[in-house]
């Protein structure tokens, strides 16, 4: 049980939740306190999941830390929770996000306690579902990560500055596309879409596997029929490809992510789109390897459209944060196509590239708010010149933007490549060429944004002087993000190792291994 | 006698209503609904100490485990209602008091002895003895033209019904040849053509007082111009109540012949499903909200239903259970809004986290429990009715009911956007009657309890519903 009998899991789940707590009955009117209190509960986690990081045994494998409770037994379910390579890599990026997301919406002024308390209220659904090992455990938390979403984006997102024009102009207006409360809205209606199907999907397999038990590990055992396989495997792919974005129902996420305040964009983008892709691979090909060889070829495909749509939709963009939103969407096309790959290094790379995108996303949106903070402007093109007066927020959005577009040294180039290489090995080579033109696409829109708004010159008649740098606790993000980003990208055997130990038994189990 | 234990009590418990009617004077005579309230709370806690007994065969009148349970969840339900009326403001809810109460405990007595009536000519009567006073009910305020459209609509729609309801209880008579219920199963597996027929009719019947699809056209108006804290009882009760009913007739003994029903109630569940909920989106009273969200539950309880099989009626059970307790509960928080700004539109809601956070919280559990969310009782209630359909095979209903829980919480976040992220119209807490407090309060640790612990409510439902099979 857990780690030398210390329920770690369970600690790093819920110390977010007691902060949350702590917050609301505590700290009344005390904002310092309040931001204090979230640091302290993030940076436990950050610190225990660094631990199990470390204490994870690669030469055991499978799944370790483990912890069993029955919660109601007569419909077998249970607190059920245990990591592996996966997990654990996921769960490591979810509290390095949060813990750089506390520190980077340092500032948020209005009703702070409830913003604080929402925000760790959500991180523990999202550690939840990283390390539940019963499936119905797995969709509460999946719920508690999804609906506090709604407030948070409602209450401290901020609307879009610019408003469509054109012939859609009255549509858009009638309806408040743009507006923050449009933007939480669609997120919830969708994700929760996404999640009645999930729901259906899991009450299937419970059926199918004779009703008695959620166990993930028990129903790992039972060989499902195969037309059940088919299509709860789809229900599972529509269900959380809602949540990571897979096209053509990835349209929450830009107007989502554009409204959202910054900790929530960071830790939506970074970390809850990766659930999505988790929830594929976790339940969909851990539980159906003959469901997921039904439907590789069209994960695969759509993976392919979702890069080079994405990366097409973020060129067109004015605005900054829209840019970065469909980056994620062009982003999350590369850990599907690694997955739909069935080979080792692209599920390698899938796994790899859930983490570093998360980390670069994170730190974009980071940027982006401390850039919005500071000149109280999105828009691309009224910018310019920034890299003089914030020598250090200029910096980081290279390094980022660097990692983005997979230069080798950054963890996106670790990821990347993997990834192709597994999408050449696969028994769809042709994917590798959407995917390469998908880099290209990403290299253009990510410099043109570097240069347009940090290196180069300052537009004439600008409207921006004296802004300042990056300050005081909003350091600790950027430095900490940026560390991870050359860190994983100078040795990525630092993930690869325990990311393989989980990826070569699922192989096994789909048949595409040894 | 024991069996007879709380329809005896309900009875005198209304002659001392009465009397107190006959001595009181003035224009503040609320004190007999002060009476109900603690001699329906007496007689709740008195169900607690009754022993159900399964009774023989053919018997007409009996106190089993769904008796038992069903007279509870109305006796609960009516003390919460009574709580919530006592601070009515209209003076005619004063001055007229004895009435008021009088009326509702009469339907309380219609309830508790249709939940025991396994005979045709006693469920009939006690049908009517449930439904009438609901008429008056909600024409209470004899002098507002809405009211009295209200109570006719519902009087002529309701007549109709028991007409129904009354023409396919002679159809079952005439095809079993008795009017004990036990005389249905047997010929079910005849199967007589005119008992399926009457059958048929009988669920038309039900299916108005349980306001289905496409049943349901009194329930809106009826809803908007009654008063609140009535409405809210008359949402939850007398629904309960048909269905307690429909177990009756159609599950009880029928054995295997129960597949017959399949189709016809999970394409009823289906279409008053998707009608409930797309009826309700476009809503901007709470009342009518909550009045087409009400009939989406409904929906799902009939998915529970169409399931036919202990494990549905049991999850039938538990939703009503939830639905006693959310659906009041968001009724009870809108009366108490309207009574301080006199207005039950969705605009009155705004801003209410800042100025009474605790009411606002209330409404939202409330709203997430109907919308169905973990961690409150309606999650529970939606997901057990889901298991029973899938163990019944019913996935595409399942599906379906999960696909339209999405457009439930449309409109559920529609009112809590208002609540929580709107700026108020004007400052200021509202206040809260004490009474209608404690009623709220019981229903939202009712929300809040059930959804943390749904365990034992579970395991008494299967075994109540165990029973019947």
């Amino acid at each position: 049980m857990g780690l030398n009998g210390v329920p770690i899991l369970t600690l790093i789940t819920w110390a977010p939740f007691a902060g949350a707590v702590l917050i609301m009955f505590t700290a009344r009117h005390h904002p310092l306190a309040v931001r204090l209190i979230a640091a302290v509960a993030t940076g436990i986690s950050l610190l225990l999941s660094v631990v199990v990081y470390v204490a994870y045994d690669a030469d055991a494998a499978g799944f370790q830390f483990y912890e069993k409770v029955a919660l109601v037994p007569l419909l077998g379910i249970s607190y059920e929770i245990g990591a592996d390579g996966i997990s654990l890599v996921l769960v490591l990026l979810t509290a390095i996000i949060i813990f750089s997301g506390v520190f980077a919406s340092w500032t948020v002024a209005t009703r702070s306690q409830e913003f604080y308390a929402l925000l760790l209220t959500l991180v523990t659904g999202v550690f939840g579902v990283f390390v539940s090992l019963d499936l119905f455990l797995f969709f509460l938390f999946y719920e508690l990560a999804v609906l506090p979403m709604y407030l948070l984006i409602g209450i401290w997102g901020t609307s879009a500055q610019i408003r469509p024009r054109g012939i859609f102009g009255w549509a858009i207006r009638e309806t408040g596309v743009g507006s923050k409360e449009y933007a939480a809205m669609k997120l919830t209606l969708y994700l929760l879409l996404g999640s009645a199907f999930i729901l259906v999907g899991i009450l299937a397999l419970y059926m199918a596997a004779g009703g008695s038990s959620f166990s993930f590990l028990e129903m790992e055992g039972a060989a499902f029929d195969p037309v059940v396989q088919r299509w709860v495997f789809l229900l599972f792919y529509g269900g959380f490809g809602v949540l990571a974005g897979i096209w053509p129902l990835h349209t929450w996420s830009p107007d989502g992510h554009s409204s959202a305040p910054t900790a929530v964009s960071m830790l939506h983008a970074g970390v809850l789109m990766k659930l999505g892709a988790y929830g594929i691979v976790r339940l969909g090909m851990g539980l159906l390897p003959e469901g997921t060889h039904d439907w590789v070829a069209l994960i695969g495909t759509i993976a392919t459209i979702n890069i080079i749509y994405g990366a097409l939709s973020a060129m067109a963009q004015t605005d900054l944060k829209y840019v970065i939103a469909y980056s994620s969407v062009s982003h999350m096309g590369i850990v599907l196509l690694g997955a739909a790959t069935l080979t080792e290094a692209g599920l390698n790379g899938s796994v790899f590239q859930m983490f570093a995108h998360g980390i670069m996303t994170g730190l974009f949106f980071a940027l982006v708010g401390l850039v919005y903070e500071k000149a109280h402007s999105r828009e691309i093109f009224r910018m310019g010149g920034f890299g003089r007066m914030m020598p250090g927020i200029a910096t980081a959005f290279t390094v980022g933007g660097l990692s983005s577009l997979g230069l080798p040294a950054t963890a996106g180039f670790v990821a990347e490549f993997l990834t192709f290489l597994g999408a050449w090995r696969s028994t769809h080579s042709w994917w590798l060429f959407p995917a390469v033109a998908g880099t290209f696409l990403t290299a253009v829109y990510v410099l043109r944004v570097v240069k347009q708004i940090f290196w180069g010159p300052a537009p004439l008649h600008g409207e921006f002087h004296d802004l300042p740098d990056a300050k005081g606790p909003e350091w600790v993000a950027l430095v900490l993000l940026m560390f991870v980003i050359v860190l994983f990208g100078m040795v990525p055997g630092l993930a690869i190792g325990p990311i393989d130990t989980a990826t070569l038994p699922l192989l096994t189990r789909l048949g595409a291994w040894p | 006698m024991s069996g007879l234990a709380l329809e005896i009590g309900l009875a005198l418990l209304m002659l001392g209503v009465f009397a107190v009617g006959t001595v009181s004077h003035g224009d503040d005579r609320r004190l007999a609904g002060l009476l109900s309230a603690v001699g329906v709370l007496a007689l709740t806690v008195g169900s607690f100490f009754l022993e159900p007994s399964p009774g023989g065969g053919r018997d007409a009148f009996v106190l089993d485990g769904l008796a038992l349970f069903a007279k509870q969840l109305f006796l609960l339900a009516t003390f919460i209602g009574i709580l919530g009326s006592l601070s009515l403001p209209d003076p005619a809810f004063r001055r007229r008091a004895p009435e008021y109460y009088l009326l509702l405990l009469a339907s309380l007595l219609g309830m508790l002895t249709l939940a025991s009536a396994r005979e045709l000519i006693l469920l009939f009567v006690a049908f009517e003895l449930m439904s009438i006073p609901l008429y008056v009910l909600s024409g209470f305020l004899k002098r507002e033209a809405e009211a009295v459209e209200a109570a006719l609509k519902f009087f002529l729609v309701g007549t109709v019904s028991s007409a129904i309801l009354a023409y396919g209880l002679s159809f079952v008579y005439a095809a079993t040849g008795t009017t004990a219920l036990a005389g249905v199963p047997p010929a079910l597996e005849a199967g007589d053509p005119l008992l399926v027929l009457g059958l048929l009719l009988v669920l038309g019947g039900f299916g108005f007082k349980i306001a289905a699809f496409p049943f349901h056209m009194w329930v809106p108006d009826t809803y908007e111009a009654a008063s609140t804290p009535f409405v809210a009882w008359l949402s939850v009760a007398p629904k309960a109540a048909g269905f307690v009913a429909i177990f009756r007739v159609y599950l009880e003994g029928v054995g295997d012949r129960v597949v017959l029903w399949v189709p016809i109630l999970a394409g009823l569940a289906a279409i008053t499903i998707v009608a409930g909920n797309l009826m309700a989106l476009p809503q901007q009273n709470a009342k009518r909200l909550l009045a087409y969200s009400g009939i989406a539950h409904i929906g799902y309880m009939l998915v529970g239903l169409a399931a036919v099989s202990a494990s549905g009626t049991a999850m039938i059970l538990f939703y009503l259970v939830a639905y006693v307790f959310g659906n009041m509960g968001a009724f009870l928080v809108v009366e108490t809004v309207a009574q301080a700004e006199g207005s039950v539109h969705l605009d009155a809601l705004r801003g209410l986290a800042q100025r009474s956070p605790l009411l606002a919280l209330a409404m939202l559990l409330s709203l997430l429990s109907l919308g169905g969310i973990p961690f409150v009782a309606g999650f529970w209630a939606k997901l057990y009715v889901f298991w029973a359909a899938a163990q019944a095979g019913l996935y595409w209903l399942v599906l379906l009911g999960a696909v339209l829980t999405v457009v439930a919480l449309f409109y559920y976040l529609i009112v809590a956007k208002r609540m929580y992220i709107e700026a108020p119209q004007r400052p200021g807490r509202i206040a809260v009657s004490p009474p209608l407090a404690l009623a709220i309060l019981i229903c939202i640790l009712g929300v809040v309890g059930l959804g943390v612990y749904p365990t034992p409510l579970v395991e008494l439902t299967i075994r109540v519903a165990n029973g019947l099979f």
